[in-house]
C-alpha cells in the first residue's frame, strides 16, 4: 500500500475546509440575518451540490477547465495555470462540491442564537463586526465544529468529481477514493481493503473526537 | 391529505412485475462498444434473437461477473481478465481470441503531418491522455510504445491517466489535453467521425493487444444457453471478422 493517496486526500480535505470556512462565514451570516427577498434563489444555488450527481458537477468542471473553453483558456493565459488534472483544480471542485455542508450548519447555528444577544451587544455600542466575532461566533462553537467536520468528511469521500477532472496522476490528483477504485479494478482486493480500512479507521477516530468535544461544548452551555 | 392514499398506488406502480427476459446480456469492454452495435444488428438480423449490451471496463465487468452478475457472454479488451474468470470456474471452455486491437495517437489541435510520438515532447503538447495502464490494455501498450522511443521519462509530467480508453477519448475530444492514446476502434466509430486527426502507432513498438471472449457458464436448462452459444460462435464467424476489420481491429 502506498501512503501518498491517503496523504493527498487529507491535504485536499484540510485545504478545502479552510478555504470554505473563510468563504462560508460571511455567506452564512448574510443568509441568517438578511431581509433580502430573493434569498431563496441564493439558497437554492448553494444547495445544488447536495442534490446534483457529482458526475454532473465533474462533467461541467471538465468542460469549464478545458483550455478549449473560454474560462480554461482565460485562466491559462492570465495565470499560466491549467486547472484540469491539477491539485488546484481539485481544490476548486471540492470547494463547490462541499459548499452546502459548510454554509448550512453555520447559518443554522447563527440563526439559533437568541436575538437578545445581538441586540444587547448593539445597545452596548459594539459594531456589527465586533459583535460577530466576539459574541456570535464564540456562541456557535458547536455549529462551527459540525460544519468543519461535515466539510472535511464530505471532501474525503469525494469520488465522482475527482474521477472526472483528476486524471489519476499519482501524487497530484490520485486521492484515496480513486486509489481504492483502481485497486478493485485491477482485482487487487487485498490492497483495496488496506486503503479502505485505513480510511475507515481514521474517519471514525476523527468523528469520535469531534463528537466528544461537541458534547463538552453543549454541556458547558447547559450548565452556564 | 392522506399520504397513504398517494403512497401505495405509487409503490405498486414502481414494483411492477416484469417477465424474466429471454434476452442474453453481452458484457462488453469499452473499446468494443462501437463495433458491438454493428455486430448486434447483424446478429439479430441473422437469428431473430435479441441481445442486450452492457458496456464497462474489463476490470469492472470481471469484478461483477465474479460477484455473480447475470451476464451470458464476456467480450474483454484483453486476455488476462477472461483467463481470471475461467481459472475461477466461471466458464466451461477456455477464452478465445476474437481480434487484435490497434493503438492510435489522436489529437484535435495537431495537424496530421506533424502528429507522431516525437511531437509529444515539444511545447505544442502540455498534457497527454493515456488510459490507465494498470487496468486498460491499451494504456499498457501506450506506455510500452513511449518506452521504446525513450520518451516515457521526459513525458512523465505531461501524462494524465483516464480510467479507461473511453475517458482518455473524452479528455482528447473535449480539448482538455492536446493529444492522447486510445483504441483505433474508438476513433473510427461513427460517433467520432471527423473529430481531429489520428496516427496509428507502429504495431511493433508494443505487445499485441489480444482481445478474448468468454462464454460464461450456464445451467443446462437455462433458456439463454442456446442463444449465448450462438452469439459466441458468431463472434468468430467470417461476417464478424469483416466488421471487426472495418473498425480497425486486426
Amino acid at each position: 500500500m502506498d501512503w501518498q493517496p491517503l496523504w493527498l486526500t487529507f491535504r485536499l480535505a484540510i485545504i478545502t475546509s479552510c478555504i470554505l470556512f473563510v468563504l462560508a462565514l460571511p455567506l452564512a451570516y448574510w443568509l441568517a440575518f438578511t431581509k433580502f427577498k430573493g434569498k431563496g434563489i441564493i439558497e437554492a444555488v448553494i444547495g445544488m451540490p447536495l442534490v446534483l450527481p457529482p458526475s454532473v458537477l465533474g462533467f461541467y468542471l471538465l468542460l469549464a477547465f478545458s483550455p478549449s473553453h473560454w474560462f480554461g483558456a482565460w485562466v491559462e493565459n492570465i495565470l499560466g495555470l491549467r486547472l484540469v488534472f491539477s491539485f488546484p483544480g481539485l481544490v476548486i471542485g471540492s470547494v463547490i462540491y462541499s459548499l452546502p455542508f459548510m454554509v448550512y450548519p453555520l447559518r443554522a447555528g447563527l440563526q439559533s442564537l437568541p436575538v437578545s444577544l445581538r441586540e444587547a451587544s448593539f445597545t452596548l455600542g459594539k459594531g456589527r463586526w465586533e459583535t460577530f466575532y466576539k459574541i456570535l461566533l464564540p456562541n456557535c462553537k458547536s455549529a462551527i465544529l459540525t460544519s468543519l467536520v461535515l466539510t472535511f468528511a464530505h471532501t474525503i469521500g469525494e469520488f465522482g468529481v475527482v474521477l472526472m477532472i483528476g486524471g489519476n496522476i499519482p501524487g497530484v490528483t490520485k486521492v484515496a477514493s480513486v486509489a481504492i477504485y483502481n485497486e478493485v479494478e485491477a482485482l487487487n482486493y487485498d490492497v483495496a481493503n488496506q486503503y479502505a480500512l485505513v480510511l475507515f479507521a481514521i474517519t471514525f477516530v476523527i468523528l469520535l473526537l469531534v463528537y466528544s468535544l461537541n458534547n463538552r461544548f453543549l454541556r458547558v452551555r447547559q450548565t452556564s | 391529505m392522506n399520504i397513504k392514499r398517494i403512497f401505495f398506488p405509487v409503490l405498486i406502480f414502481l414494483s411492477g412485475c416484469s417477465k424474466p427476459s429471454e434476452k442474453i446480456i453481452v458484457a462488453t469492454a469499452a473499446n468494443v462498444q462501437y463495433v458491438m452495435k454493428e455486430l448486434k444488428t447483424e446478429f439479430e438480423k441473422e437469428t431473430g434473437k435479441e441481445i442486450e449490451v452492457v458496456v464497462s471496463s474489463s476490470g469492472k465487468l470481471t469484478a461483477q461477473i465474479r460477484e455473480g452478475a447475470p451476464f451470458d457472454v464476456f467480450v474483454s479488451a484483453d486476455t488476462k481478465y477472461p483467463e481470471e474468470i475461467f481459472s475461477k470456474g466461471g466458464s466451461d471452455e477456455k477464452p478465445k481470441i476474437y481480434a487484435y486491437g490497434t493503438l492510435a495517437l489522436w489529437s484535435l489541435s495537431i495537424p496530421e503531418n506533424e502528429l507522431n510520438l516525437k511531437v509529444l515532447n515539444t511545447d505544442k503538447v502540455k498534457k497527454i491522455a493515456v488510459p490507465n495502464p494498470k487496468m486498460a490494455p491499451y494504456g499498457e501498450a501506450a506506455v510500452q510504445a513511449l518506452q521504446k522511443e525513450n520518451l516515457l521519462e521526459s513525458l512523465k509530467s505531461k501524462i494524465v491517466y483516464g480510467e479507461s480508453i473511453a475517458q482518455a477519448a473524452q479528455y482528447i475530444t473535449t480539448g482538455s489535453v492536446e493529444a492522447g492514446f486510445t483504441a483505433l476502434s474508438v476513433i473510427l466509430a461513427p460517433e467520432m467521425k471527423g473529430k481531429g486527426h489520428y496516427q496509428i502507432v507502429d504495431s511493433t513498438s508494443y505487445k499485441p493487444i489480444a482481445q478474448a471472449a468468454l462464454l460464461l457458464r450456464h445451467s443446462d436448462n437455462s433458456p439463454k444457453k442456446e442463444t449465448s452459444q450462438k452469439f459466441y460462435d458468431f463472434l468468430f464467424s467470417q461476417k464478424a471478422k469483416a466488421i471487426f476489420k472495418k473498425y480497425g481491429y486486426k
